[in-house]
C-alpha cells in the first residue's frame, strides 16, 4: 500500500475498523434507499454536484491562484497574500448561506438579522489592508 | 533517413498520436509540488477534519435520539442545557470543517490525475479506491452543504432535510472509516515524523527555511497548517454567536444576532403557524383530559394558579439557542389536578394549522420534572403571540421544535 508497509498493529487496527464500518454501511444503505426513495434523481444531483463544483471550479481555481502568486506576486507579497487568501476565501464560501439571505422570511425578523453583506465588505476590506500592510513592510525589510 | 516520413505523412500514425497527445495534455502527478502536498499536511489536517466529522456524527446522532426518541431510550432532563450543548458543537464542528476539508482536498488534488494501472487486480484496487474516495468526498461536502443551508433555513432541494441529513452522515462516516482503514499505514509514516521529513515514496524532505516560509516566497508545511488552524478558529468565531452568547457581538456570520421580541428570537411565528386570530381569541380554553375526563381552563385560572420561575434555554436544530426566564405552570401539578401521577406521558397539541411538529409527546420523566412548565409569561412579560401566546412548553434538555407552541390541549396517558 503506497510502498509503505502494512505492520501487525495496523492490520488489527484495520480489522477493528472493518467490524465497525460493516454495520455502519449496511445501515447507510438502508437508510439512503428509504430517504432516497422516488428522489433519487434530485438526491443524486445534490451528491454528485458538490464533487463537480469542487472538481471543476474550486481545485483548478486555486491550483492557478497557488501558480499566480508564486510567478506573478513579488517574494515578499506570497506570504501575506496566501494566508488572507485561505482564511477569506473558507470564511466567504461557507458564509454564502447569509450572504444571499435566501432563507429570509418576511414575518420573521429574528432569522438572518444582521447586515451580513456589510461585514463581508468590512472582511474584504481588513483582509486587503492586513495584506497590504504586511507586504509593504517586507518589501521594505527585504 | 526522416525525409520519407516528413513528405509522406502516414494517416494512421497521426490518428494514433492525437488520443495520446490529448492525453498528455492532462497535467501528471508528477506536475504538482510535492513539497506541500504531501502526507505530512494531509495526515495533519485530516486528523482534525476526522475529529471533526467525528464530532458532527455522534452530535447529529444524539440529536437525532432526542427528536425521534426510540422506545429503549430514556432521555435524561439533566443537564438542563445538554442539547443546547450538543447542538451548538454540532454546527461549530460543521462550520470549521470548511476550512479543514478545502486545505485537505486542495493538498491531495493531484491524485485526481492519476493515470489508471493497466487492466488487472492493480486496475480493479485503483477503481474501487477511487469509488470510496468519490462517495467520501460527495457525503462530506453534501453534510457541510446541507447543513449549513439548513441553519439558515434555506431548503433549495425538494428531499426532506432531517432524514437525508441523517442517512448521508451515515454513509460519511463509513466511508471515512474505510478511508482511514485504506491510508493506515500512510497515516501513521506521516504523523511518526516531523512534519518537514520525507515520507516515502514519493515524499519530499523540506528545506529547514525561516519560520513559516521558504526562500521563494511561499508558506512552508508548518505555514500552511497554521494558516489552515487559524482559519478554522476564525470560522468558528465568525459563527460559534449563535449558540454562545459570550460570542453573540464577535460572530457577525452567525444565522442570529440573539435579538427578539420579549429579548428572544422566534422560529415560527404566528403567522406562519396560521394561529393569528386562533391563538389570541378570548374564547380560548386549555382542554386537559385523562381516562375520559376532561378539564378545562382559561387564561386567567392558570394565572391564578401556583406560578413558578425558572430560567431555561430554547434550542434549536439549526444550532441556535438563547436562555429565559420563564413563569407558569407547572406540568406535575396540571397532570396531579387530574388524578394523574406526575410521571405520566403527556401528548401535547398545539392550535397551529401549518408546518410540522404540532404536536409533542412530553416523555414521563419531563413531565415530572419541578423544571417544566406550562408558561405563560416570558422575562416577566405576557407571552407574544410569536412565542406561543397562551402558552406554550418549556422543558429542561428538549430540542426546541418540542417546546410546542400555542397549545390546546393535554391527553395524560399514564
Amino acid at each position: 500500500m503506497n510502498g509503505v508497509s502494512a505492520t501487525r498493529s495496523t492490520q488489527v487496527v484495520r480489522l477493528v475498523l472493518a467490524v465497525i464500518a460493516v454495520p455502519a454501511g449496511l445501515y447507510a444503505a438502508s437508510l439512503l434507499l428509504e430517504a432516497g426513495s422516488g428522489n433519487w434523481l434530485h438526491l443524486g444531483i445534490w451528491l454528485a454536484g458538490g464533487v463537480l463544483i469542487h472538481d471543476g471550479v474550486i481545485a483548478p481555481v486555486s491550483v492557478a491562484l497557488g501558480i499566480a502568486s508564486m510567478t506573478v506576486l513579488p517574494v515578499p507579497w506570497r506570504l501575506p497574500a496566501t494566508v488572507g487568501l485561505i482564511c477569506w476565501g473558507s470564511i466567504t464560501l461557507f458564509s454564502i448561506p447569509v450572504l444571499g439571505r435566501f432563507g429570509a422570511l418576511p414575518d420573521n425578523p429574528t432569522l438572518l438579522d444582521r447586515p451580513y453583506f456589510t461585514s463581508w465588505l468590512a472582511l474584504t476590506a481588513l483582509t486587503v489592508l492586513l495584506v497590504g500592510v504586511v507586504g509593504l513592510v517586507r518589501s521594505r525589510r527585504s | 533517413m526522416c525525409s520519407g516520413r516528413i513528405l509522406v505523412p502516414h494517416p494512421p500514425t497521426v490518428l494514433a498520436v492525437k488520443p495520446a497527445t490529448l492525453l498528455d495534455r492532462l497535467p501528471k502527478v508528477e506536475d504538482f509540488s510535492y513539497r506541500l502536498r504531501g502526507p505530512q499536511v494531509t495526515s495533519r489536517v485530516g486528523r482534525w477534519l476526522g475529529v471533526a466529522f467525528a464530532v458532527a456524527f455522534l452530535t447529529g446522532v444524539w440529536s437525532h435520539l432526542q427528536q425521534d426518541t426510540p422506545g429503549w431510550l430514556s432521555v435524561p432532563t439533566r443537564p438542563v442545557r445538554l442539547y443546547q450543548v450538543t447542538q451548538g458543537l454540532h454546527i461549530i464542528a460543521g462550520t470549521v470543517a470548511v476550512p479543514l476539508l478545502l486545505v485537505k482536498l486542495w493538498s491531495v488534488f493531484p491524485r485526481f490525475f492519476q493515470r489508471p494501472p493497466r487492466p488487472g487486480r492493480a486496475l480493479l484496487v485503483h477503481l474501487l479506491e477511487r469509488l470510496s474516495i468519490g462517495v467520501l468526498m460527495a457525503a462530506a461536502i453534501f453534510q457541510l452543504v446541507t447543513g449549513l443551508a439548513n441553519s439558515s433555513q434555506w431548503y433549495p432541494w425538494s428531499f426532506s432535510f432531517r432524514s437525508t441529513h441523517y442517512a448521508v452522515a451515515w454513509v460519511a462516516i463509513t466511508a471515512l472509516i474505510v478511508h482511514v482503514a485504506v491510508k493506515l499505514p500512510v497515516i501513521r509514516a506521516a504523523l511518526g515524523v516531523p512534519v518537514e521529513a520525507a515520507v516515502p515514496p514519493d515524499g519530499v524532505e523540506e528545506p529547514r527555511e525561516h519560520e513559516g516560509e521558504t526562500r521563494s516566497g511561499g508558506l512552508t508545511r508548518r505555514g500552511l497548517l497554521r494558516t489552515t488552524w487559524v482559519a478554522a478558529g476564525l470560522a468558528a468565531l465568525a459563527t460559534a454567536g449563535a449558540s454562545v452568547p459570550v460570542l453573540r457581538n464577535v460572530s457577525l456570520f452567525a444565522v442570529r444576532s440573539g435579538e427578539g421580541p420579549q429579548g428572544l428570537p422566534v422560529n415560527r411565528s404566528a403567522d406562519a403557524a396560521g394561529v393569528v386570530g386562533i391563538a389570541d381569541d378570548p374564547d380560548w380554553r386549555l382542554e386537559v383530559t385523562y381516562q375520559g375526563e376532561s378539564r378545562t381552563y382559561d387564561r386567567d385560572e392558570l394565572m391564578a394558579m401556583p406560578q413558578s420561575t425558572h430560567v431555561l434555554p430554547i434550542a434549536c436544530v439549526e444550532g441556535w439557542s438563547a436562555t429565559a426566564t420563564w413563569t407558569g405552570v407547572r406540568m406535575a401539578d396540571l397532570v396531579t389536578a387530574m388524578g394523574a401521577p406526575a410521571a405520566s406521558d403527556v401528548l401535547v397539541t398545539s392550535m397551529q394549522r401549518f408546518g410540522a411538529f404540532g404536536a409533542s409527546l412530553l416523555p414521563e420523566d419531563h413531565t415530572a420534572d419541578p423544571l417544566t412548565l406550562l408558561a405563560l409569561q416570558v422575562n416577566g412579560m405576557t407571552l407574544n403571540l410569536d412565542h406561543g401566546y397562551p402558552c406554550r412548553i418549556i422543558a429542561p434538555n428538549r430540542p426546541g421544535v418540542w417546546q410546542t407552541k400555542w397549545v390546546q390541549r393535554l391527553e395524560i396517558d399514564a
